[in-house]
């Protein structure tokens, strides 16, 4: 049976989105302009940062009168009949084409800022999706397919995410409405007019291809490095492979800027015993994979985080200008910034000389008696004459670092380290690799670092039973991954039981 | 003051004979109720249905005006108990509540009311909650009805098919002396539309004339030996009644063609489903115009059996879209063909779905199957194109993560669940009774904490069970919605009547906030139409309860300490914590527009947000795990050296302080910083910070001098 079809628009949201005044904004849009419209939603809890669905529908009302009848309009979207879909953010895309409703028909309408779910969040590593299928998907099913940063666009108007949306589907020309019905609905909404039109204007402008295009920001003059560490540079471009370069020289800075030149010379020297071994063990045909991700893990190992270097990052003056802009702060207005710190008493143990450190850690008294002052949570004010002075002396204690007794601590895991990275290289190239990238896996500060390391040396021990085995890296890259699973060790004790069970049977 | 404002909508309740009325679903329900001249209206929010409370109470000048009283029901039970008012006197009320749960709550006053008969119309407004976006067991209105006699009307999800039915339900009560109620879906409540109004009516019989003459009538209590009366009653003359009268009034439709061996009958809320997919088959227009004989049942019960018989007799086939399960419809159709000796087939959830939503999508393919069955080669249902093969689907699926519902930003409750988290970590793990609000969501991550939720205000009875002497005691979970709804005595009352041991946290944050921050008892915000201000903790002291801790929630570590010192301490007895903070959502609603007003006008204001400090965030994320905020976000690592994205506050952050007070309370690290943002400062102010940035800048570029000596300049 021929049919004058509705048009038919799901808006695909996460509550609080704006979706509900988006979708009156087309319903009204509508009605204006010579349409019938219904327009539906989910009301409730789904509304409370889940995944929702605003469903319009527009239909003609010359077409009505002439059948003299009202047309039966759906409550909800039909998979392949779906004309127009807007979603607020790439992975509810993605959730519109799972769901079927982008089809040939479909004019997708999409902002490609991602909005990150809980379950990517939560991991101890890097749990995030991935959105390129999305992209490609969509290119293939929807017959058009308009992507852009549509939250940018809404903080650079400081207007509404509904409003670009609103403003990328008049550019579409996917509603038989003109620019101006679209400004006018805005305006008679009565509702932050200005902000939601200039979000409209970009988002016009964005899906014609018309937008300005941003300044690009100028390349700051390099300037050339100081003379104390030529040296070293020189050193560097001299005895390592060029495909290890970059990251030597990130790791470089990082040792030389946690603590002197020196100590950037030690770095390279434990670099040049792994990069020896590389070259031993033909690294130049595995592109360099053991000295380069040596040179990231060593750096991180070395410049390990102690309240000395926590009191320095925290008193430099980049970082409040970095605050200020963070916090998207207006020329005339004073920031004052206040830190949420926890130091305890084995954190000031950390940085004292190695046997006085040990003595407060054996003495229960004197750790009882420290634990008063290091007992609870500081809130420090960098931003006040007193806050600052006290980090400032905190941070005076980097000379003396080399003394302390954390230093001591460290160095030796170093070493040992290492030294398995070392001993593995010959027989098992990958598996040495692996290795070194257990630094990965000590992370943060007080109780989350001492779990971190409880893990590597738990992988460690369990190393030695498997370390023989030709897929011994892939064994131990699982370990890795079971102990960012979870915070409880839970899934890297099943994976080492597992492991266990695997060879006694 | 709820969630949404209609203060500007309600207007439209003013409309008069023949204007035409814009709006919601909802307040088109209301707008009818109006000129149906109803005395009064109760009920209880929820979604569906919540906006039709909202409305009302914002409506309440203009129903006073009209001589109609509204009353915020303290449950279910309670409204359904108001329909009272209407067995003895020719009073019109309206009472409104989610379904099922609601029904469920409601069932003992309706089975009464039911069985007592009314003289006025009695209207019950069920917003059915069902199906995608709902959030309770998915059950069906449908046996509340007939298990007590009630007649259910399911109208075409239209403005103007809803409001006649409105009007209709009052006269169909009254002619069969018998409560209606009318079944709203989902969607249906919030379709937008329009239809002609009709002008409001006082009520011609007003609450006071009953009140100064009562009228006592025997018959119609529900006690021996009336109460076997009204059984006979119901059987000879109310169905009677009710049937002629929906004979008469043709509130069943017969729609589609009149020829052909096959038809289709439908529910009257699954119409426009219904007429969708059969357009995508091919086999109707956008009017609804088809050859295909259908029989829209607007009253879903009772069923008339001639109607039925007569739709039914000359075809071989009939298809019953009847959403849900039991199929009760399609099993009356049977009993009824089968008693005429038709042998018409009867075909329903053999094709469709048991269980589920009946979308467009699942329709056209019940459809399709139907058609090749029972009218081959006549019907041939095209699907449209379905855009994604089942490949690219799985691995769509792999990649979209789930977006499980969970606090708002800033939320007030959350902290309650970091704390417990916390404590689990100390003293290992404990069963908790959860209940039904906002704070359900702790049993998604992060915090994946709660056991069972028994229903509202039943948080603590889900739990009493588990009173008894052992190493551990329980903890249960409710809010200050269910605590007024019923928990103060079916909880508290009953764990302290049972001597019982365990513990209890109400969260009490000034609003009945899942269903939409409606008032309570117990708000502390001024309401102009009802009392609040009565605190909780008065209530339950007043019970008997000893052991009280009011604990400001986002004082995260008083609420560690108070939450151990229940779960350890010797104290017999019952032991409350009140968890009080006002809901941010309401809050913010309050107070932004305030702060805006007060910066615009340049007076001294300070905002404060919270920030995470990339160069000592390590990426672990544990904050995240320990708080779940939305403004709580993750972002690429700017450190060269590190793979694992750093912790980032997003500029939604409210600046409530939680994320600061889990850095302290879990020593995490030392990432967290708040600042405070002065707009339009002081001339104090000012020069302070010209002071501070004087000595500070001076050290800090000395620093900086020192660092340049050591700097690699712009090498990469």
């Amino acid at each position: 049976m021929k049919t004058v079809r509705p048009i038919t628009i799901a808006i695909t949201a996460m509550g609080g989105q704006g979706g509900g005044v988006l979708a009156d904004w087309i319903v009204s849009l509508g009605e204006q302009n010579g349409y019938m419209a219904q327009s539906t939603s989910v009301p409730g809890v789904a509304q409370r940062t889940g995944a929702t669905i605003y469903y319009v529908e527009l239909f003609p009302r010359d077409e009505a009168r002439k059948a003299k009848r009202d047309p039966i309009l759906a409550l909800t979207p039909v998979p392949g009949d779906v004309d127009i879909v807007i979603a607020s953010e790439m992975m509810e895309a993605g959730r519109a084409l799972m769901r079927g409703f982008v089809s040939k028909r479909t004019t997708l309408i999409a902002s490609t800022h991602r909005v990150y779910a809980i379950s990517e969040k939560e991991p101890l590593g890097d749990g995030r999706k991935t959105t390129e299928e999305i992209y490609v998907l969509a290119e293939q099913s929807a017959g058009r397919f308009i992507a852009f940063d549509m939250d940018a666009a809404a903080n650079d108007t400081s207007s509404f995410i509904s409003s670009v949306l609103f403003g990328a589907l008049a550019g579409s020309e996917a509603l038989p409405f003109d620019r101006a019905a679209f400004e006018y609905t805005i305006k008679h909404g009565q509702k932050a007019v200005e902000a939601n039109l200039a979000g409209f204007a970009l988002g016009y402008a964005h899906s014609t291809n018309t937008a300005p295009a941003k300044p690009a920001t100028p390349t700051p003059v390099l300037a050339p490095p100081a003379p104390a560490v030529m040296p070293l540079l020189a050193r560097l471009e001299a005895d390592f492979a060029p495909a290890s370069h970059d990251m030597l020289r990130h790791g470089l800075r990082r040792v030389v800027d946690f603590q002197d030149v020196a100590y950037g010379a030690l770095y390279l020297e434990r670099m040049a015993r792994i990069h020896e071994l590389d070259l031993a063990y033909n690294g130049a045909r595995k592109n360099w994979r053991l000295t380069c991700a040596m040179a990231r893990y060593l750096a991180l190992a070395m410049a390990y985080e102690d309240t000395v270097r926590v009191a320095d990052l925290k008193t430099r003056a980049d970082r409040f200008a970095r605050f200020a802009q963070e916090v998207s702060a207006q020329e005339g207005q004073i920031v004052t910034i206040t830190e949420f710190m926890h130091p305890r008493v084995e954190e000031l143990c950390d940085i004292l000389p190695t046997p006085i450190g040990r003595f407060i850690l054996r003495s229960p008294r004197a750790k009882r008696a420290l634990g008063l002052f290091f007992g609870k949570g500081r809130r420090i004010e960098t931003t006040s004459l007193h806050g600052f002075f006290l980090l400032r002396l905190i941070s005076a204690f980097k000379p003396l670092r080399r003394y302390s007794l954390r230093f001591d601590v460290e160095t030796k895991r170093i070493e040992s380290w290492m030294q398995n990275v070392v001993d593995t290289a010959p027989d098992h190239y990958a598996l040495a690799c692996e290795i070194a990238g257990l630094q990965r896996l000590i992370k943060g500060y007080g109780d989350t670092h001492s779990h971190g390391l409880r893990n590597v040396a738990k992988i460690t021990e369990a190393l030695g039973s498997f370390a023989k085995m030709k897929s011994a890296h892939t064994t131990l890259k699982a370990l890795k991954e079971a102990s960012l699973q979870d915070e409880d060790g839970l899934a890297l004790s099943a994976a080492l039981k597992k492991l266990q069970n695997g060879r006694t049977t | 003051m709820a969630e949404r404002s209609f203060a500007k909508e309600v207007q439209k309740l003013k409309l008069g004979e023949g204007e035409t009325f814009h709006g919601e679903g909802i307040l088109a329900v209301t707008k009818a109720l109006l000129q149906a001249g109803v005395s009064y209206v109760g009920g209880y929010q929820g979604a569906p249905i919540s906006h039709l409370m909202d409305v009302l109470s914002d409506a309440e000048p203009i129903l006073n005006d009209l001589g109609v009283h509204f009353e915020t029901s303290a449950s279910e039970a309670a409204a359904a108990a108001m329909l009272a008012a209407s067995v003895n006197y020719p009073l019109r009320g309206a009472v409104t509540w989610k379904s099922t749960v609601g029904t469920n709550v409601a069932s003992d006053a309706l089975a009464s009311v039911a069985s007592s008969g009314v003289m006025g119309g009695a209207l019950i407004i069920v917003g059915e909650d069902y199906g995608e976006g709902s959030s309770i067991m998915q059950e069906r209105s449908h046996p509340f009805a007939m298990k007590s006699q009630i007649w259910l009307l399911d109208p075409r999800p239209n403005l103007p098919s809803i409001t006649k039915m409105v009007e209709k339900g009052f006269e169909l009560s009254e002619a069969s002396n018998t409560p209606v109620m009318l079944e709203l879906r989902i969607r249906a409540c919030h379709v937008s539309g329009s239809f002609t109004a009709k002008d409001n009516l006082s009520p011609a019989f007003t609450l006071a004339e009953a009140m100064e003459n009562p009228v006592r009538d025997y018959g119609r209590v529900v006690l021996p030996p009336s109460n076997f009366v009204h059984e006979v009653e119901k059987i000879e003359k109310r169905w009677p009644a009710a049937v002629s009268y929906i004979k008469k009034h043709r509130l069943n439709e017969f729609l589609g063609g009149t020829t052909g061996d096959v038809g289709i009958i439908v529910q009257g809320g699954l119409y426009n489903t219904l007429m969708r997919a059969l357009q995508l088959a091919g086999l109707a227009d956008s009017f609804g115009q088809t050859d295909i004989p259908i029989y829209c049942l607007n009253v879903t019960y009772p069923l008339i059996e001639d109607e039925v018989r007569g739709f039914c007799a000359d075809k071989r086939a009939v298809l019953m879209v009847e959403e849900g399960q039991p199929e009760y419809i399609e099993q009356a159709l049977n009993t009824i063909l089968r008693q005429a000796d038709l042998q018409t087939r009867v075909v329903g959830k053999e094709i469709l779905p048991r269980a589920g939503e009946y979308t467009g999508q699942v329709l056209l393919a019940g459809l399709q199957n139907f058609f090749k069955t029972y009218a081959k080669g006549k019907h041939k249902a095209a699907l449209p194109d379905t855009p994604l093969d089942p490949k690219a689907q799985k691995q769509l699926a792999q990649n979209v993560p789930q977006r499980p519902v969970g606090f708002c930003t800033g939320c007030p409750e959350r902290p309650v669940f970091t704390a417990m988290k916390l404590i689990q970590r100390e003293l290992g793990n404990f069963h908790v009774s959860c209940d039904i609000g906002c704070h359900l969501f702790s049993i998604l991550p992060p915090f994946n904490i709660g056991n069972t939720t028994m229903g509202y205000g039943l948080g603590w009875s889900g739990a009493s069970a588990f009173n008894t002497p052992a190493g551990k005691r329980t903890i249960s979970i409710m809010g200050d919605g269910g605590f007024w709804h019923n928990g103060l005595t079916s909880g508290v009352g009953g764990a302290v009547f049972n001597q019982n041991d365990n513990v209890l946290v109400i969260i009490d944050n000034g609003y009945s906030a899942a269903t939409g921050g409606q008032d309570l008892l117990s708000s502390r915000a001024q309401n102009a139409n009802r009392i609040t201000g009565q605190p909780i903790e008065r209530a339950v002291r007043g019970l008997g309860v000893k052991w009280v801790r009011p604990v400001n929630t986002y004082d995260l570590g008083k609420m560690v300490r108070t939450l151990r010192e229940a779960l350890t301490t010797d104290v017999k007895g019952p032991k409350i914590i009140l968890a009080q903070s006002e809901c941010m959502l309401n809050k913010q609603r309050r107070e932004k527009p305030i702060e805006r007003k007060a910066i615009k006008d340049g007076r001294r204001t300070v905002k404060t947000r919270f920030g995470v400090d990339a160069d000592t965030c390590t990426g672990d994320h544990a904050c995240i795990r320990l708080s779940g905020c939305p403004s709580l976000t993750i972002a690429d690592n700017p450190d060269p050296l590190r793979e694992d994205p750093v912790t980032r506050v997003n500029n939604d952050c409210v600046g409530c302080g939680v994320c600061g007070e889990i850095a302290h309370a879990a020593i995490l690290c030392p990432s967290f910083y708040r600042a405070s943002i002065i707009h339009n400062p002081t001339g104090w102010d000012r020069a302070r910070a010209r002071f501070r940035q004087a000595i500070i800048g001076f050290f800090q570029r000395r620093a900086d001098k020192k660092r340049k000596q050591l700097s690699f300049g712009g090498a990469p």
